[in-house]
C-alpha cells in the first residue's frame, strides 16, 4: 500500500472529469440558462423558468405519461416471462448452455438493429401483415396507428429484454444450496410450492433488483422512438429523452433540454432512494448506488 | 422431451427466429419485404445487398467508421481500466473514496444528461464530426475501472511486492507483473466495452453532422429514415453487419459477457 499521488489513476480521471462530471455539472449550470447555440450572444440567466416550463408544458407531462404507461404495461410482462424462463432454464438437466446462448443472445445486440428488424416485421408490406393476410385478416398499421404503436414498442421492448432479466434471476437461482432444494423434496413439497416458499424467497431481492433497473431502462427510451416512430402518430410515443432531444437538436432550446436532463435525473435518482429503502444490497453489487 | 423442455425450445425459436429473418431478407432478392410466407422459403438467394454496401452506399463506409471507432476506443478503455483499477486496489490517497462513489453512481446514472454540454463543449473544441469526438466519450466510462478495481483486489499483492523488493520501478510492476496477471479481468472489460462501443447511438448520433462521419447504429437508423420507399433489403444486409461482430464476440466471451453483465455494465 503506498500513499503517494497515483499516476495510474490520472489518464482515466482526467477522462471522466472533462468528459463525465464535467459535462454533468455544466447541464445543471445550464438548465438555469436560455441558451441557442445559433445565437450565443443571447445566452443569459433565467433562473428556474425553464423547470416553471417543463411542469406547465402539456408536452412534458405527456412524455411522462407515456413512460409511465411503458413501465405498467411491461414491467409485468417481461418479469413473468424471464422468471418462466429461468425455472425453466434451471431445471433443464442436459442442454441449458444452447438454450441460455439462444435466449440471451438478443440482449447483446444493437437496440438500432432490433429496432430495425422489428420495423420491417410490423411493416405495411412486413412479415406480420403478411401472414394476417395469408389468414384473410385485414392488415394492421403497427406503427401507424396512434393506439397501437407504444403497444407494438412495448411488445418489442419486452421480446428485447426477456433475456437478459432471465439470467439476472438465473445467477440468483443457482446460488440457491441444493440440499436446501433436496431437504424440501423430502419434506414431500410438490415443485410449485418449493418454488413459492423456497425459491421466490431466494431470489428475491433480484427481482427487485429487476424492478428497478427496468424501471429505470424504461425512463431512458429513446433508440426504439427515434427509429420506428419519431415520437408520433400524434405523439403517442414521445418519451421523455425523445422529447429531450428534440428539444435540444431540432429547436436548439438547450437550456431547456438540460432542465429537462435534470428532471429525469431526479426522477431516477427518486427511484434509487425508493430502492434503498427496500433493499439493503443489491445483487449486482457494482450496479448498486 | 419433457413440456418444459419444449416450453425452452418454442422460447429459443423465438428469440433467433427475429434475426434469421434478417439474414434472410438480407440476402433476399430485391428491395421489398417478402409478403406471403411462402416467400420465405421459395424467394432466392443472393449476395447482391452485400456487394452494394461493400461498392456504393454509404453502409459500407458507416461500418469502417464503427471499426476505426471501436478498434482505437476498446484498447485504450481496456489500458485505462487496468491503470486506474490498479491504483484504486492498491494505493490509499486523499479522495480515493469520493472517487469510488462518483464513478459508482455514474454508472447508474442517465447518461443523457451529459448530451447536451458535449456537444456544446466538442462545439467549441471542433470535435464535432471527428474520430476524437466519437472515441473521447467512452473513455470516461467508469465500468472497467471499477471492475478492475475488484479485481486487483482479490488478486494478492505478494508478486508486487516481491518485485518492489527486487527494485523493480512501480512502472515496470505494472507492464511486467500486474497486466500480465490481468487477463481474464480485462477480457470481461474489453469486451464490454465493445458492445457498448460497437452499438452506441445517441452521442454519435449527436456528435456527428456529415454522413462521412456516421457509426453504423446512426447510418443504419438514418438511413431508414430515408423520405421515399426504404431499401429493406440494403437495411437488412447493412443490420446483419453490424450484428456479425456481436455474434462472434458473443461465441467466443458468452462467459465474459454475462459477467460483466452481473457486476452492471450494459445499462
Amino acid at each position: 500500500m503506498s500513499s503517494r499521488p497515483v499516476p495510474g489513476l490520472l489518464p482515466w480521471f482526467a477522462c471522466f472529469a472533462v468528459f463525465g462530471l464535467i459535462p454533468l455539472l455544466a447541464a445543471l449550470v445550464l438548465s438555469f440558462y436560455s441558451m441557442n447555440p445559433l445565437r450565443p450572444d443571447l445566452t443569459h440567466w433565467i433562473g428556474a423558468s425553464n423547470y416553471a416550463r417543463a411542469i406547465g408544458s402539456p408536452a412534458f407531462w405527456h412524455a411522462l405519461r407515456t413512460t409511465g404507461i411503458f413501465v405498467v404495461g411491461t414491467l409485468p410482462v417481461t418479469l413473468i416471462l424471464s422468471y418462466i424462463v429461468a425455472a425453466l432454464l434451471g431445471r433443464l438437466r442436459r442442454g441449458e448452455a444452447l438454450f441460455r446462448a439462444a435466449i440471451f443472445f438478443p440482449a447483446t445486440l444493437s437496440m438500432v438493429v432490433i429496432s430495425l428488424v422489428f420495423k420491417s416485421l410490423y411493416a405495411e408490406q412486413g412479415l406480420l401483415n403478411g401472414w394476417l393476410a395469408a389468414l384473410g385478416f385485414p392488415r394492421i398499421h403497427w406503427l401507424q396507428d396512434p393506439r397501437l404503436a407504444l403497444p407494438s414498442i412495448m411488445a418489442m421492448d419486452v421480446w428485447a429484454s426477456v433475456g437478459y432479466y432471465a439470467i439476472l434471476i438465473l445467477a440468483a437461482r443457482k446460488t440457491l444450496p441444493l440440499e436446501q432444494l433436496e431437504a424440501a423434496r423430502l419434506e414431500g413439497l410438490r415443485p410449485l410450492q418449493v418454488e413459492r416458499r423456497i425459491v421466490l424467497p431466494h431470489v428475491k431481492p433480484v427481482i427487485l433488483f429487476v424492478v428497478l433497473l427496468n424501471t429505470i431502462r424504461s425512463f431512458q427510451i429513446f433508440i426504439e422512438v427515434f427509429v420506428l416512430t419519431r415520437g408520433g402518430p400524434l405523439d403517442s410515443t414521445l418519451t421523455l429523452v425523445y422529447h429531450l432531444y428534440e428539444r435540444a437538436f431540432y429547436h436548439f432550446e438547450m437550456g431547456y433540454a438540460c432542465a429537462i436532463a435534470y428532471i429525469l435525473l431526479a426522477l431516477v435518482g427518486g427511484i434509487l432512494l425508493l430502492q434503498r429503502r427496500f433493499l439493503s444490497r443489491s445483487p449486482a453489487g457494482a450496479a448498486a448506488p | 422431451m419433457s413440456r418444459a423442455g419444449w416450453a425452452l425450445v418454442a422460447i429459443a425459436v423465438l428469440s433467433i427466429a427475429p434475426l434469421i429473418y434478417m439474414a434472410r431478407v438480407s440476402l433476399g432478392v430485391g428491395s421489398s419485404l417478402p409478403i406471403a410466407p411462402s416467400d420465405w422459403w421459395t424467394g432466392g438467394l443472393t449476395l447482391d445487398h452485400y456487394r452494394a454496401l461493400v461498392s456504393g452506399s454509404g453502409i459500407g463506409r458507416f461500418a469502417i467508421n464503427s471499426l476505426i471507432v471501436t478498434g482505437i476506443a476498446v484498447p485504450l478503455q481496456i489500458l485505462l481500466s487496468a491503470a486506474a483499477g490498479h491504483a484504486l486496489a492498491r494505493s490509499r490517497f486523499a479522495g480515493k473514496g469520493v472517487t469510488l462513489g462518483l464513478a459508482t453512481a455514474f454508472l447508474i446514472l442517465p447518461r443523457q444528461v451529459t448530451l447536451v454540454p458535449l456537444y456544446l463543449l466538442f462545439a467549441k473544441l471542433g470535435l464535432l464530426d471527428t474520430y476524437a469526438g466519437l472515441i473521447l466519450p467512452h473513455l470516461a466510462d467508469p465500468f472497467g475501472v471499477l471492475f478492475m478495481a475488484h479485481y486487483y483486489q482479490t488478486l494478492s499483492p505478494e508478486l508486487e511486492e516481491a518485485a518492489r523488493t527486487d527494485g523493480l520501478s512501480p512502472r515496470a510492476i505494472f507492464w511486467r507483473i500486474v497486466l500480465p496477471l490481468s487477463g481474464p479481468g480485462l477480457a470481461v472489460v474489453g469486451v464490454n466495452g465493445f458492445l457498448t462501443t460497437w452499438n452506441s447511438f445517441l452521442h454519435p448520433l449527436v456528435l456527428t453532422t456529415s454522413e462521412s462521419m456516421r457509426t453504423l447504429p446512426v447510418g443504419l437508423a438514418l438511413f431508414a429514415q430515408a423520405e421515399h420507399s426504404v431499401d429493406w433489403g440494403a437495411l437488412l444486409a447493412g443490420s446483419t453487419l453490424a450484428t456479425a461482430p456481436v455474434l462472434l464476440a458473443f461465441l467466443l466471451f458468452q462467459r465474459q459477457i454475462v459477467e460483466g453483465l452481473l457486476q452492471g455494465s450494459g445499462r
